[in-house]
This record gives structure tokens, sequence and C-alpha cells, in this order.
């Protein structure tokens, strides 16, 4: 029984008819295109399908695209346009903590609720807002600058 | 074409990627991100148990299933391998948990996963042979029918007169080090995108480290021509050598797509993660080593046991890789190596992170440890005494035309505070050095080891570069931008990189080998070389000089001697194109290292021109009561013969302490009636953000002569020091030694039991 | 990984939630947080017809004092909500540390107290996909007779990995269960059960409401620590919640309860009892921590081997010792 849902996507309002076992993430990649968030692990260890639900940072692939009826969310699609990027996003680009990109959108998206909670966080603040998510790549050293040094702009 | 450091105006400086803004806001594509029309659902069917018959294969539940477009079987595979020893689709035999056995394509995952669900296998279990020691004994039966034992592969190297060389030595040691399977753990997972809708078309979107490989394999089992195949290798979520080549679920995709006349995506779970990429296997060393009384090292003899899992893949290079690369760290004049690859009922294993050289090292640079303390000799001049300096040529036949290693030991030394630390820390504080080497753009698994680049420039003055060589990550298109840009006499925003299909970028082996930077580094130099051949000649008729004394420099064009003269690159360009005859700019490199020939019957061989080199100090803390290990500090020192960016070389050096640290303390696929009994990232251990080390980074610069602008590889050279840099570091904070990877809190406790007695 | 289908529903009211539930018995299950639930739904090995959704029941989010000196959190109470609480961090440091130490902040930011008070049980041979889990022989959980993590043992022995649980047990808290026309107050020590299958006493058709912690065990000394590999996503190796009355008489009412190595949270009355006899001095503490490792049952091999387990609980055991008397405990490897 599929349900008709009214979801406030990047302050774009869409109206989607979906079965109840359907993920925030099914939802947001397969019928609203937003493909910027990934899709990882599937089951809340990797923090790739991260998007921010009412100021919070969560993982979409746990989430029930029924139970986001009426909140804000928020996707790697809603931070920037291409021609002004995110502080963030900017930070992320000059410090090298972009590799592979796969993790990427997930862990900007973690660090924008993290500074938009606490703008100037400590080290420690950090680790523990990132301590989901996972980047093979750059083991993390240069995630955590950036996050750093985007916190002092 | 090494010129001096601090010459050049791109190279050397700190580029952000060229591709970051897109993957940090999430426009990036990869391949999930492919949406075709008619695009079906693949899910593959795999085996429940490690070893047995299979008796029969019911699929005519899963075919009248409502949305099922396409079941096959080994009877639809026409008999296709993957690889020497796997059927594709198994026959009438399985041979470990997760082999494939048919597959299903329909219109959406849930009814794919719903069909390959109602697909009945029965089976008639047999008895798995789960360990090394189980495959090897006398009475085992052959795993393989067309086997008579389980030893897959053997392997017997010999250099110099090891015989000779351990009487002449005083101190002889040998000991046993073992490593536990490990897994890659990328974070975009296995997925595979292929349109066989029409007989003579097959089209695959896929992470890969190599187009090149996957291509020519493809076309040539599935009998088609190689341009009948195009590989569209998007953004690639990481690698770490666990995406080398076709795998079994890029034929299945293609044959489901074939069948159904649709393309098929097949996207793997978590779990099926590690059914797919198939981690590192168990590595088992005895090594035995001699030396002098004066700490100069004489000859080493390795025997290496390798659980090869149920197929061999492309094992049978590794096993060649450790006998081979032995002795190329420190002088010796001697070896012996005796590598076997043993068939297991285990999940097929493949390459980790470190080239399979990481175990290899990790035993290596124990024992000496162990050897430097027996004979009182401090770790670092230990080290230091037998290093390989430039010039130096291996018992292999490895030419160093540079080396940096004693530079790095040094440095790193230096910079740790080595003197002041070694043997002064307090109670179960450690410290410990590694020290790696890795060829550059070693002839992989071709004699013909190509890269080609082509520049085109456009009227503006840009130029677009288009290379076969992936970026899965580390940088490479960024790297190739700035080597066109520096070779150009432009900027690196005014370059573009087109990359990623086989029908229009050119041929390249691939990110395989540590070859990029330094193969297809050179192959891109010679495209802007020809590129510049071909505006020179403009220039030259405008100036009415010879073209060969043509200056390219900060966006102008001048004679050599009279940049007043200048006029820009642009103009330059527009000229070109412009002129009468429409001269089109398309500028083309290629290379192919004039190494040796990676002969598999005679190893003396220097199957590379360029080695990279280096030393990392480790210093770590450990709990006494609980095992636990924290890496505190990591002091890395890599000899990249130029950093051509050095953000770039920062962020590998980063990610290998990162993942080798991994390795050593956290990671192990923890192994159990041929399934892993942690095939999660919350059970299979990661290191995150909170375990991070602080770290140091000494870039070293030998500037090769061979390497574009002097560069070496930074790819998987600096992981082959990390993992014996921490177990040395350990052993030194606990004072027992430690001989087995990961060293995981219970190890540690046991090693601390057993030295208290 | 993909849900399997399932019917949604969402009371508005608790008494609703209750009459659903009670219909429904054991074809469904409640949906709050959903971070472990949906993780097991994923992997099949819950598959309820129903999912009945008490997220925002306001019934479920109140946090409040009552006049028997408890202080009552809903079960609904989100845990990065819970963490940032300083009045109950005040009142009970030892359980905002535990909440603090659960899984990550994502996770935390999407969970709920309920949820990790209830937590299931893990077992790597039992929580896997279908594909793992029906490779072996079936087990006590999966219809089966045999426990792949203690060969010949006559029940399940999955893991109780709440980091909560322990700190609930420690302080003699009580747990708020409802269904339809009963109304119940258990205490947590009596609401967990020694039962990989079935490791509380809920009922399928009942609901835990609140939590309720005595205020005056909360402002006594208090301790919490969680071992594991990692700091951050992981659960513990091997957790303990303690608390003590230091008075001019001596130390009383000492409670240690060690987490995540068994299907319940563990009580070492023994070793409590070293303690109440010689006070916390060193020798005792010493004792305590030998006697915890012998006072442990039966216990596994799931996750890391169970000597390593009773090694762990001796050192967590003399660590929250020396907490409770007001040393800093000695560096852990990743300590929470």
């Amino acid at each position: 029984m599929k349900q008709i849902l009214s979801l406030t996507v990047n302050n774009d309002t869409y109206e989607v008819a979906v079965s109840p076992w359907r993920t925030l993430l099914d939802v947001l990649r397969d019928d609203l295109g937003l493909m910027g968030t990934k899709r990882g692990c599937g089951s809340g260890t990797c923090g790739v399908c991260t998007v921010i639900i009412d100021g919070r940072a969560i993982l979409s692939c746990l989430t029930l695209a029924l139970e986001c009826a009426g909140k804000s969310i928020t996707t790697i699609e809603g931070i920037s346009s291409p021609e002004s990027l995110h502080p963030i996003q900017k930070s992320f680009i000059e410090n090298g903590a972009v590799q592979c990109g796969f993790c990427t959108p997930g862990i900007v998206m973690t660090s924008k609720a993290l500074l938009d909670e606490k703008p100037q966080p400590n080290d420690d603040e950090i680790k523990e807002a990132l301590a989901g998510t996972f980047c093979r790549c750059t083991g993390h050293i240069k995630i955590m600058e950036a996050v750093k040094k985007a916190s002092k702009q | 074409m090494a010129k001096k450091a601090g010459h050049y105006t791109v190279v050397g400086t700190r580029q952000p990627r060229l591709d970051g803004a897109l993957k940090a806001s999430g426009r990036a594509e990869f391949t999930d991100d492919v949406v075709l029309p008619g695009m079906l659902r693949g899910k593959i069917v795999r085996s429940p148990i490690p070893s047995g018959k299979i008796l029969n294969i019911d699929t005519s539940k899963a075919e009248r299933l409502p949305g099922v477009r396409a079941v096959i079987t080994y009877k639809d595979t026409n008999g296709l391998m993957s690889g020497s020893d796997k059927f594709l689709l198994c026959e009438n035999m399985v041979h470990f948990f997760g082999d494939e056995v048919a597959a299903v394509a329909a219109v959406d995952e849930d009814t794919a996963l719903e069909a390959a669900e109602l697909i009945a296998v029965d089976y008639e279990p047999l008895p798995p042979l789960l360990s090394m020691e189980e495959a090897m004994a006398a009475q085992a039966p052959a795993l393989h029918d067309f086997m008579t034992d389980n030893i897959a592969d053997e392997v017997t190297m010999s250099f110099g007169d090891p015989d000779q060389a351990f009487a002449e030595s005083d101190y002889i040691r040998e000991d046993e080090f073992s490593v536990q399977p490990t897994h890659s753990a990328f974070s975009e997972h296995h997925i595979v995108l292929a349109d066989f809708s029409l007989p003579d078309r097959l089209t695959v979107w896929t992470p890969i480290q190599s187009s090149a490989i996957i291509k020519s394999s493809m076309a040539s089992n599935l009998g088609l021509t190689d341009s009948s195949v195009r590989i569209v290798n998007l953004h690639t979520g990481g690698a770490f050598c666990g995406r080398g080549g076709d795998k079994p679920h890029h034929y299945i995709a293609a044959l489901l797509s074939r069948k159904a006349g649709r393309p098929v995506k097949i996207m793997c779970t978590a779990d099926e993660e590690f059914l797919v990429y198939r981690g590192g296997g168990k590595y088992k060393f005895k090594l035995r080593t001699g030396v002098k009384k004066d700490g100069t090292l004489m000859v080493m003899d390795a025997d290496l046991v390798h659980d090869c899992g149920a197929y061999m893949e492309t094992q049978f290079i590794l096993l060649r890789f450790v006998g081979s690369n032995m002795q190329a760290l420190y002088k010796m004049n001697a070896s012996r190596y005796l590598g076997k690859l043993i068939y297991t009922n285990n999940p097929p294993y493949f390459f980790h992170h470190g080239a399979g050289l990481v175990a290899m090292r990790f035993a290596i640079d124990s024992q000496l440890n162990l050897i430097a303390g027996e004979l009182g000799i401090d770790p670092v001049d230990f080290r230091f005494k037998n290093a390989v300096e430039k010039g130096y040529i291996t018992p292999a036949k490895f030419t160093y035309a540079s080396c940096g290693l004693k530079e790095c030991i040094t440095k790193a030394a230096r910079k740790a505070g080595w003197k002041k630390k070694y043997g002064k820390l307090p109670a179960y504080r450690g410290i410990g050095i590694g020290c790696g080497m890795l060829r550059s753009g070693g002839k992989g698994m071709y004699d013909h080891d190509n890269s080609s680049v082509f520049i085109k420039l456009e009227e503006a003055g840009k130029a677009a570069l288009f290379t076969g060589l992936p970026d899965m990550g580390q940088g490479s298109h960024t790297t190739m931008a700035i080597i066109a840009a520096e070779t150009l006499g432009i900027r690196i925003e005014d370059i573009k990189v087109v990359a990623g299909d086989t029908d229009v970028t050119p041929y390249d082996v691939g990110a395989i080998s540590q070859r990029g930077t330094f193969t297809t580094g050179n192959a891109t130099i010679n495209a802007a070389l020809d590129a510049k051949r071909q505006l020179a000649k403009t220039a030259a008729e405008k100036f009415g000089v010879k073209p060969a004394v043509i200056i390219f420099q900060d966006r102008k064009v001048y004679p050599k001697g009279s940049p007043e003269k200048a006029v820009s690159f642009e103009d330059i360009v527009y000229a070109t194109l412009h002129s009468d005859e429409g001269r089109y700019v398309m500028g083309r490199g290629f290379y192919n290292p004039p190494s040796g020939q990676s002969d598999m019957s005679k190893y003396e061989a220097n199957t590379a021109l360029a080695y990279s080199f280096g030393a990392q100090i480790a210093e770590v803390e450990v709990d006494p009561e609980t095992g636990m290990v924290k890496l505190l500090r990591m002091t890395v020192a890599h000899d990249v013969g130029r950093a051509i960016n050095v953000l770039g070389v920062e962020g590998q050096l980063d990610g290998q302490v990162f993942s080798g640290m991994g390795q050593t303390l956290f990671e192990e696929c923890v192994m159990e009636g041929g399934q892993v009994l942690n095939p999660s990232l919350l059970d299979y251990k990661l290191p995150r953000p909170f375990e991070v080390p602080e770290i140091e980074r000494i870039i070293v610069e030998t500037s090769d002569p061979y390497g574009p602008f002097g560069a070496k590889e930074v790819g998987q050279g600096p992981i082959q020091c990390t993992s014996q840099a921490i177990a040395n570091a350990v052993s030194n904070a606990i004072g027992v030694p430690i001989k087995e990877l990961p060293i995981t809190p219970e190890r540690v406790l046991k090693a601390i039991r057993e030295k208290a007695g | 990984m993909r849900l399997p289908r399932f019917e949604y529903v969402r009371p508005q009211a608790l008494e609703e939630a209750l009459s659903v539930l009670a219909q429904s018995g054991s074809r469904a299950k409640i949906l709050a947080g959903g971070t472990d639930l949906l993780v097991n739904m994923k992997q099949r090995t819950v598959c309820p017809e129903v999912l009945v959704s008490i997220k925002t029941l306001s019934e479920l989010l109140m946090v409040s004092s009552d006049a028997q000196g408890f202080t009552a959190i809903g079960s609904g109470a989100n845990l990065t909500d819970l963490a940032a609480n300083a009045g109950i961090a005040e009142k009970f440091p030892a359980f905002i540390q535990a909440v603090r130490a659960i899984a990550s902040k994502h996770i935390r930011n999407m969970a709920c107290i309920g949820g990790n008070v209830c937590l299931d049980t893990r077992c790597w041979y039992y929580n896997q996909s279908k594909l793992w889990r029906d490779a072996r022989e079936r087990c006590h959980r999966t219809g089966g007779s045999v426990c792949h993590a203690i060969k010949g043992a006559a029940r399940c022995h999955a893991i109780n990995s709440s980091d909560t649980a322990p700190v609930l047990v420690a302080l003699d808290a009580k747990i708020s269960v409802m269904k339809k026309g009963e109304n119940r107050l258990i205490p947590a020590r009596q609401f967990y059960c020694d039962d990989g299958i079935r490791n509380t006493i809920l009922e399928p058709s009942a609901i835990v409401t609140a939590i309720h912690l005595p205020d005056g065990n909360g402002a006594g000394r208090s301790a919490f620590i969680k071992l594991s590999m990692r700091r951050g996503i992981d659960f513990a190796l091997c957790s303990i919640a303690a608390r003590a009355n230091i008075n001019g008489a001596g130390v009383t009412d000492v409670r240690l309860v060690l987490g995540s190595i068994a299907s319940m949270p563990i009580v070492l009355e023994k070793a409590a009892q070293v303690i109440m006899e010689a006070g916390l001095t060193q020798s005792a503490i010493e004792k305590a921590g030998e006697v915890a490792r012998t006072e442990l049952g039966i216990i596994t091999n799931l996750f890391t081997s169970a000597g390593y387990k009773r090694q762990l609980a001796g050192v967590l055991v003399k660590q929250a010792l020396n907490e409770l008397k007001g040393k800093t405990a000695k560096r852990g490897g990743a300590k929470a």
C-alpha cells in the first residue's frame, strides 16, 4: 500500500507515492533524482548517506521515508550552488580532504550539522561528530583539518 | 627531462584536486548514479556451503515470478571461465561460501531479491579444507579435479650463493611470522552496469583500476572484438589494490543483459563485499637471516605459504613479487625463497592495500629488529648500515637510479627524536622504525605496459587532456594536469581532464603497479611536447626562427633569448588552428618503460625504472592490562622522487599510514567454517577518527632520472613501512617480539603474559 | 540491503498504540529510532508484518521528577537530547556517560533511550544476512537446538550490548512497562533475562514507556567505563557500571554490573561483597578484580575470547572501583 507523502527537501516540496518499507535514501535517489546522497553500507555504520533533518545529521538508509513527512530535509544538493560552494566544501577542497569522493557528501553534511550547532568545535567534538563516518582514502586526517579550518572562518 | 627543483611553476605546488568541487557537492557521477531506460536489477545466487556438489538447480519458480526478465545458470554461460580455474557460474561443484551459482535480473531490486530466493539449489556438502595445513596434509583430497594436490602454485628463487653466505654469517636467526586475512573495505561497493542488448556491442560501467584489462579480458572471454567492448569508468570510490580487473559480477551482469535484452545493474550488499573483493589471504612466513657480527646483512631465506582461497585469481603475481622484492630494501649477497600458494575452501583472496608485500615487509623488518637487538645495535643504525643506495643493483637485478632510503631513515629518526626516545621511554611506551620500498611504474601483467595520452588544444589557449588512467581517489588526473600545464607553460586551470571512457580515451594499462604518475606521467609529457612541437611550427614561422628555439612559459611564447617578443599562448594556438592548412593541434604521447620484461621463468630483471623508498617511525602506548595499543605518533619520510602535487602526496601518506595502522592493529577477517564472521563495517574493525594518530610528514625528493620531473610513485610505497614500524614499537613497549598481525589487544596480552611466565 | 515489506501504522496516542499492539501480538514490532530494528529487518532476522511507529507519541517524551524521589525519562527521549541534558548529567553522571558512549553521533541523533534499554542481543552467527545465517546448522535462535557461540549450550548466548543496561541495573532503576490495561514498574535487574533470544521480560504487546532513576543513587559515587576496539561506532568488548555509598561508616551498597559480555547485565555480588567488607582499599580493589574474574559463569567466545572477556572484567572492576575511590582510572584503550 503506497502512501502519498509530501516531502520537503532543500526547501522544495515533492509529492511522492511510497511503500512503507522504502527508506528516505531510496526515495531521494530513485524518486527525486537527488543522487548526491550516496548508498553505502545500508546499516548505519559508514555515514555515506548522511542528510540533515531538522538540524541534525541523520542516516537516510535507516530512516523510513514515511517518517519524514513535515520535516525539513537538507541534502548535499541543498547547501550550495555550483557557483558558490559552502565554506565547508571550499575548505574540504582546498585542504585535500577529498580523495575518491564517495564518502565526501555524507561527511560534508555531517560537518555542516556540527558547525551549525557548534561553530567553534574542539578536536574531540570534531572526532565525535565524524566518528560515524568512514574515509579509507584520507585516513580522516585532512578531513578533520578541513573542518577545523572551516570553523575558523 | 628532470630539471632542478625550484625551476617549476606548477610542479611542486599544492593543488586542490580538479574534481574536488564536483565531489564535495555530490555532483560527481558514480556508477550507481547512472540510470538507463529499461534498466534491470541483477542479483547473484551464491553457494551457502564452502564445498560441495550441485545436485540440482531449479529456476522455474524464479522464472515465473512477475517482473523477472532473465535467469542464468551454468548452462547459459557456455562454459565461461572467470580466471584460470573458476567457472563463472558453478557447473557441478562449489568451492567456497559465496561461490556464484546462478543469477537473476528483474525490473527492480526487491523483485530480483525475491527471485534469487526462489531459485532452489540442492547441494551435497563435502568436507571443506579450511586451513592451509589441512589442505597440505598428505591425505587431503585435491580441491579442484584438474589438480592432484592443493598447491595452486609454487615458486623458488635463488639469488647469489645463499649456502655460502650463510656459511660466512656470524649469526643466524630463524623466526616465523603470520598475517591474518584482511579486507580493503572501500566505501563504494562493487557495482556494475552492463548493456549487452545487442550481441556485438557491450558497454560496461564500473569502478575499476584498469579499464584496459577489463576491456581486453571481457572481449576475449565473450568472443567479442576489442572494439566491441566499451568500458565507462566514472568516478571510483576507492580501490586499494582491490579493483584490478574483471570479476565475476562483471560477466554476470553482461550475460543477464544479453539474455534480457536490457541493461542490468548489480550492486553488491555490504556482506557480499566480503565475497566479491575477498580480501588479502593468510600469510605464514618462515624466515632465516644471516648477518655478520658488525651487523652487515648477508643473506635471507624465506618460506612463504599463502592461503589462496578456492581460486587463484592473480595471486600468482603476488607470490612472485614477494620473492623478487625481499632482498630489495637492504643490501645482501644472496637470498633464497620458496613460495607456495595453497588452495583452500576459503573465499578466493586477492591483493590488499600494499601490493601484497606488506606482510613480507612486516616479517623481514620485525626480524631485523630482533637481530639488531641481539647484536646490541640500534635499529636505526642497523637499517642505515644495510640500506640500499643510488646505483645499487639488487640480487634480483633491480637497479636504483635514484634512492633516498638513507635520507628517509635519517630524517625520520631526527624528526621523531629517536635518539632521545629509543630505550628511554617510560614503561609500556615504545618506539619503532620500519622501512619499505616499492617499484614505480612496474611492468604489470603485460610486457607491453603502455600509457598513452592525447592533448587537444582549444582556441582560448586551453587544453583537454585525454587519459585512460583511472583516478580512484589518488589524484592522478590532477597530477597529469599539473604535468601537462608545466610542460606547456600554462596554468592548471587551463587544463581539463577527460577520462574514463574507452571509446574516447587512449589506451592505458591503468592504475596498477604504481604506474600512474610514472608511466602515464611520462606519456603526458610526451603528449605535451608533441602539442608544443605543433605550436612551435606556427611560432617559428611568425618569429622567423627555428622551431627548436621556441620557449613556452607563463602562457607566453617567444624565441629563446627574446622574451620581449612574446605573444600569448592563446594567440599561437589560435593562429595554428586558423592557419591556412587548418592545423588542428592534438598532442599525442605514449610511454612504455624500457625496463626488463616480467619474465615469469627468470626472475632476474629490472622490472621498473624507478623505485620509491621510505622510513616510518611509530610511537605507541600499550595498556598492559587490556592489551590495547594506541598509535600516538607516526613520522613518515618518503622518497617520492619529486612531489608533483604536495597536497596529493600528503594525502597519500596520510591514507596509507591510516590504512597500515588498520591492517596492523585493528583489521582481521575472522574466519570460521569458510565464512567471514565479521562481514560488516561494524564488526570488521576499521579505525575511525578517534583512532587517528598525530602524523609528521617528510617528503624526500631525489629527482629520479626516469620519472616525470623526477617523480616516482607514492601510491603504495608508504604503506610498505607502516606495519613493521608499529609492530616494532609495540615490541619495544612490551619487551616481547611481535610475530603476528593484526596486533589485537588479546595477542598483546598473551605476549605480555608469556614474557612474565 | 533492502527492507522487507510491512504495514506501517502511526498511532496518535499511547492508548491507541497499545491497542494496536494488543491486536497484532507478535506480528508487530515497535518502531522508534529504528537504528537497530531496521538493520535487523534488512538482515531478515526480524520480519514483522506491522511496524507501530511511536516516535511522535508525546506521552513518551516527558522528563520529570516524581514525589517518590525518581527522575522519569520517557522512553522516546532522543539520545542526543539526553546526552546534552545538563540536569540529568548532574544527577546521574554514569548514566549520561553511557548514553554518550552509544554508537555514533549519527545514531544518537536518531535513536531513543527506550531502544537502547531494550536493545536486542547480538551474535555473529545470527546477526548476519540470510545467506550467512542459513549456511549454519539451525541454532536455538533460528529454530534449532545448538549454540554456535558455546558448543553444547542448552540456550542462546547472544550478547546484550546495551551501554545503558548495566547502568540502570547498577542504579536500581525501574522500568515502566505498559500494555493494554496494565502498567507495571519493574526493577531493571528483573527486566533483563539471561537468555539470548528473549533478553527482556517485555512481551510483544508491551511498550517500555519510561525509565525511572532513583535520585538518591545517582548522586552517590558512580562510574561507567566502556572498553571497545574503537572509540565511536562500536559495541563494548566489556563495560561496567558501578555505584557505592561512601560515608563515615565505610562503603555500603556497592554495585558492580558488567555489560556486553553475556545475554544480560551481570551483577557481581561477590566482588561487591569484598569491598563492602574491606572498604575501598587498594588490596580490596585488587582482590575484587580477581574475584570478579572467577565469579563470572560460562561466557562465550563471541566477538572476543572468553578468556579475554574475563580479563577485561577484572580490569574494569578495578578501574571502576578506583574511580569510585576518587582516583582517575588509568588510561585504557578506546575508553568512552
